[in-house]
């Protein structure tokens, strides 16, 4: 029949590809080690770090052989891990922004890790942790991730604008000298504003994070752990207020997606910035960069940001080979390789009495701010658990200092859309 | 016409062809400078990226930061994966489009105009509609970061048979009922007189599907998992990250041995390409 | 074809026969030819809208092992959805412009390019080349061409004695700017197709004009541009369907920002599902922008018989 020829045809069609690539990237699974899959993010010196950590937890040990993917930045990790889920292949370990804990804990996403902790027999000690790193890895009581790559954030600033300027070779103690300082960076010439104070970020990924630390100097909280939304409280308005009042009436700042660019290119004096930036800022800038704590008001406590590992297999065996990775990848020694290289906090109290850590930090000890602001340091604020917590307090950004709403008003939009978030999420 | 009549049309035709040329310059210059600045940006060191007005042409050039952005991921790798899928991407949808094209342009059916309008409602879904679905369906077939995952849920072809079958539609009645007098089946018509007469509109098809899919960008990213799977702008966009940027020079560079391949065969290409369509227009 | 069966044939009853068996096999021979791509397109691009319909009537974030059914509220979400709104309009004044300016300026030149002239080949290669252009480098090499302080465009900007805007930090000022890469890249490629659409009309029109004194303005309007009609017919559903479509440039370039000036509609379907974990209000909004397409589509399909001269 002749239907039959046209049909051979297209079955011809469509077996040529499967044999031209036949060669799939499936692998068997054997007997012998467990093979598991890490997906990392974060390029640049950081990714480097990962990588080598894997290659060096794969030759300590012949039982577990990990195999490092790289996803992207953290949001194109998520992407992909949402649409592994949706399709029901997951990796086994994460690297997460530890925020988004919470919320991928809540759906069951993610391995409870404290049957590990009470079964482990190597030594591992959980209260060697820095408390307030760990504590964000902990939902509804149980343990889902451990701190790896942790940061907060820190305000850099150009030391020769500073001398220029006439400044002390510090950075601001409060917001309202950070406002002074910025009022006299800022050079006009011929109408134009040619450099400005300060650049605020309105980019996704940290945008949020900043005016949490504000909100925080301020006395007050972006929402509480029930999550209770607290935008209209007074903290939270006079930080809004100040950073508008510097974009709108002073005119000595801006918000940008890429402020550091700006900084980097001598066009503001001040920036805020991770302490996973301070490797990048240092090495490529032409002129001295000191970093010092965000400026504090009624109290110095800023959010504690960056990443986690955490055990995203289902597989017991796997799980138990998840959590041999995990424990060696946020060891003292691992930390020790990778604090100096990227700039990241210590995560334990074993991290920073390491003989390296020790010497590094005294060989630069204007990165040290890194650790003294350990101390102070508290979670993020309930909400960024939320799927467009993150979002909404960008947005709020983006609103102050791009759009002008009046604080008030922005305030109150966030607050509604971060309550009705919530409810879509909870209830 | 009397010589000082000639005359005048001649004076008036180089005011032409000089205003037509002035107006093409313009428009290649419009076109051609974003590529200049990049090759310029991706020479400069860091110095002189950042100054105003530019310095058009770097004082020393920094070739290095070819080698740097080289460095940043295996680009070599993400060459091969990149010519691997296009190409068989194209091939296969073409071999699927001029099958329905012939199809809807010259076999008779009692659906064929209800089928055509199914067709082009495909052409209008958006391909980040379907993303979320077609992964499931990659996983259930086991194809989550191969080259079959990235190639075959594009390979169906409504934009290719639309331009396929319009163009066999313009093929003279007498040549198809001459095949059939010579005995010739659909299937012999299709190759032996429908595609030779159609090469230059697949040659244009060929050339805007290996476009298209040399690009595509979100699907790939979704689609494959490891270094090794991934194509050029995945691996490109995967450079610029805020926390740990790269300078514009990096970027630059990196986009341009993105680009410079592509350009090549472009520019080879293009004369014969371009030319065929015109040729073969006016031969049908 | 009938015809001539009836003519080789002699015979009535002959050629009945003929033909019910021909039917039969012009029915194989269809479904066999058009399978492989009804298969693809089915599994490929028509499920995905089912299911994706399926779950715009839930409430889901992807990884949760329960979708919550919510009927229509999802739908009612997207009515006072401020951010819809704003990704719908720039959808819309994105494909407006880039079909009225690019087609536009796409066929002048394609008018100018289609003579024997120097440069020809160098003129028409360079102007078509962004088409074979990445678009995440166009989106990379553009995003610094825009900045203010020290791209490209301020040179020129200041040289006619304006302040360079903000481009893509500027609410005003970051859709014009996506809207002039989208032409940028696009341009060439409509004037190819066009090009050789013009290859396609017959010199002899265009001689018989002359014989009758037309100018080359008349020429044309009234020879050209209507003879072009399935030229342009054909471009302009192309370009439509890419800037609904429009999402790499944005992506890279802007994020949808700032304040949502250049989110458009796709881009939002993709922030929904895959940054905020909104499946089931992402499919909705999938369903809408699905529904507007074929709408559109179908209106231009039947506004082409009237004004396109094939």
């Amino acid at each position: 029949m002749k239907a039959m020829r046209y049909l051979l045809l297209i079955a011809l069609i469509l077996a040529l590809p499967v044999g031209l690539w036949a060669a799939g990237s499936r692998e068997a699974q054997a007997s012998g080690p467990v093979k598991i899959v890490y997906w990392r993010s974060l390029t640049g010196v950081a990714g480097e770090a990962q990588d080598e950590l894997v290659k060096r937890f794969n030759a300590s040990q012949d039982r577990v052989i990990v195999e490092a993917q790289f996803q992207g930045a953290y949001a194109e990790l998520n992407q992909k891990l949402l649409a592994g889920l949706a399709a029901g292949a997951v990796p086994d370990v994460v690297l997460l922004d530890s925020p988004f804990v919470a919320l991928f804990a809540k759906d069951g996403v993610l391995a409870p890790l404290d049957a590990f902790v009470r079964s482990d027999r190597s030594g591992f000690k959980l209260a060697d942790f820095i408390p307030g790193l760990l504590q964000d890895g902990y939902h509804e009581n149980k343990l889902y991730a451990l701190p790896f790559m942790r940061s907060t954030p820190l305000l850099y600033y150009n030391r020769e604008m500073f001398r220029e300027a006439g400044l002390p070779d510090r950075a601001p103690r409060t917001w309202d000298e950070f406002r002074d300082f910025s009022r006299r960076l800022t050079v006009v010439s011929g109408g134009e504003t040619t450099r400005f104070g300060a650049a605020f970020t309105t980019s996704t990924t940290t945008a949020h994070w900043y005016f949490q630390a504000a909100v925080y100097a301020y006395g007050g909280l972006v929402s509480d752990e029930k999550f209770n939304v607290k935008l209209t409280e007074a903290p939270a308005l006079a930080a809004a207020t100040l950073w508008q009042d510097m974009v709108f009436k002073d005119k000595t700042a801006f918000g940008s997606l890429d402020p550091h660019t700006e900084f980097l290119n001598r066009r503001v004096g001040m920036v805020f910035g991770s302490t996973g930036s301070m490797g990048n800022l240092f090495s490529r800038a032409t002129f001295p960069v000191a970093a010092g704590f965000m400026p504090g008001q009624v109290k110095n406590l800023v959010p504690v940001g960056g990443a986690v590992l955490a055990v995203t297999s289902t597989d017991k065996n796997r799980q138990a080979a998840a959590w041999e990775f995990i424990k060696y990848m946020t060891n003292a020694d691992s930390q020790a390789y990778l604090v100096p290289r990227t700039g990241y906090m210590p995560n334990s109290q074993s991290s920073i009495n390491h003989p390296e850590v020790v010497a590094y930090f005294s060989q630069y000890p204007e990165r040290k701010v890194a650790i003294d602001q350990l101390v102070h340091t508290r979670p993020q604020a309930s909400v960024i658990s939320l799927g467009k917590g993150t979002e909404l307090l960008r947005q709020l950004v983006e609103k102050l200092l791009v759009g002008n709403v009046a604080p008030a008003r922005a305030l109150a939009e966030a607050k509604a859309d971060l309550e009705k978030e919530y409810n879509e999420t909870y209830k | 016409m009397g010589v000082i009549g000639r005359k005048a049309v001649g004076s008036r035709d180089l005011i032409a062809r000089f205003l037509t040329h002035a107006a093409l310059v313009f428009a290649a210059a419009v076109i051609g400078l974003p590529f200049l600045w990049m090759l310029t940006t991706a020479l400069k060191s860091p110095a002189e990226v950042y100054i105003f007005p530019p310095v058009w042409w770097p004082s020393e050039l920094r070739l290095d930061n070819f080698a740097t952005a080289w460095r940043s991921a295996p680009f070599g790798r993400f060459y091969v994966n990149s010519i691997v899928t296009a190409t068989s991407g194209v091939a296969l949808e073409i071999a699927v489009a001029a099958l329905s094209a012939y199809a809807f342009a010259r076999i008779k059916f009692r659906y064929r105009d209800q089928l055509f309008i199914v067709l082009l409602a495909a052409m209008m879904i958006p391909g980040q509609v379907a993303l979320i679905p077609n992964y499931v369906v990659l996983k259930h077939l086991g194809w989550i970061n191969t080259y079959r995952g990235i190639v075959i849920p594009h390979v169906s072809s409504v934009f290719g048979a639309f331009l396929l079958r319009q163009y066999f539609l313009t093929i003279p009645e007498s040549l198809y009922d001459a095949a059939e007098i010579d005995g010739m089946g659909h299937f012999k018509t299709l190759f032996f007189i429908a595609l030779p007469l159609a090469r230059p509109v697949v040659g244009t098809l060929a050339l805007y599907l290996f476009i298209s899919k040399w690009n595509s960008y979100l699907w790939p990213l979704i689609v494959t998992n490891t270094q090794n799977m991934r194509t050029l702008p995945v691996g490109l966009a995967m450079l610029r990250q805020a926390e740990y940027a790269i300078g514009p020079e990096h970027l630059m560079a990196a986009s341009i041995f993105v680009l410079v391949p592509v350009l090549v065969v472009f520019f080879i290409a293009q004369k014969q390409l371009i030319e065929g369509i015109a040729a073969g227009a006016v031969k049908g | 074809m009938a015809k001539r069966a009836q003519l080789v044939h002699g015979s009535a009853d002959k050629t009945r026969k003929r033909l019910s068996s021909r039917e039969k096999r012009d029915a194989a021979a269809f479904i066999g030819f058009t399978f492989p791509n009804f298969l693809l397109l089915g599994v490929f691009v028509f499920w995905p809208i089912i299911y994706s319909l399926y779950l715009s009537f839930f409430r889901w974030n992807m990884i949760a092992p329960r979708k919550t059914f919510i009927g229509l509220a999802n739908y009612r979400t997207m009515i006072g959805d401020a951010v819809f709104w704003q990704s719908m309009r720039n959808t819309l004044v994105l494909a407006a412009a880039v079909v009225v300016v690019k087609i536009g300026i796409a066929l002048f030149l394609a008018t100018l390019l289609n003579r024997k002239m120097r440069m020809r080949g160098a003129y028409r290669a360079i102007i078509f080349s962004p088409t074979f252009t990445t678009s995440v480098a166009i989106a990379m090499v553009w995003g610094w061409i825009f900045d203010p302080n020290f791209g490209l465009l301020r040179v020129f900007i200041n040289a006619v004695g304006l302040r360079s805007p903000n481009w893509l930090g500027d609410v005003q000022w970051a859709l014009p700017a996506i809207i002039i890469v989208v032409i940028w890249s696009g341009v060439g490629y409509d004037m190819v197709i066009f090009l050789a659409g013009l290859t396609n009309i017959s010199q002899e029109y265009y001689d018989a004009a002359q014989v009758d004194g037309a100018t080359p303005w008349q020429c044309f309007w009234r020879i050209t541009v209507p003879l072009l009609s399935p030229t342009t017919f054909f471009l302009t559903i192309v370009s439509v369907i890419g800037a609904l479509k429009a999402f790499d440039i944005v992506a890279i370039m802007t994020e949808g920002g700032p304040l949502n000036s250049t989110n458009v509609i796709v881009y939002y379907i993709y922030q929904n599902a895959f940054q905020w974990f909104k499946t089931g209000y992402a499919s909705a909004l999938a369903v809408v922008l699905f529904a507007i397409i074929m709408i559109i589509t179908l209106a231009q399909t039947r506004l082409s018989k009237r004004w396109v001269h094939y």
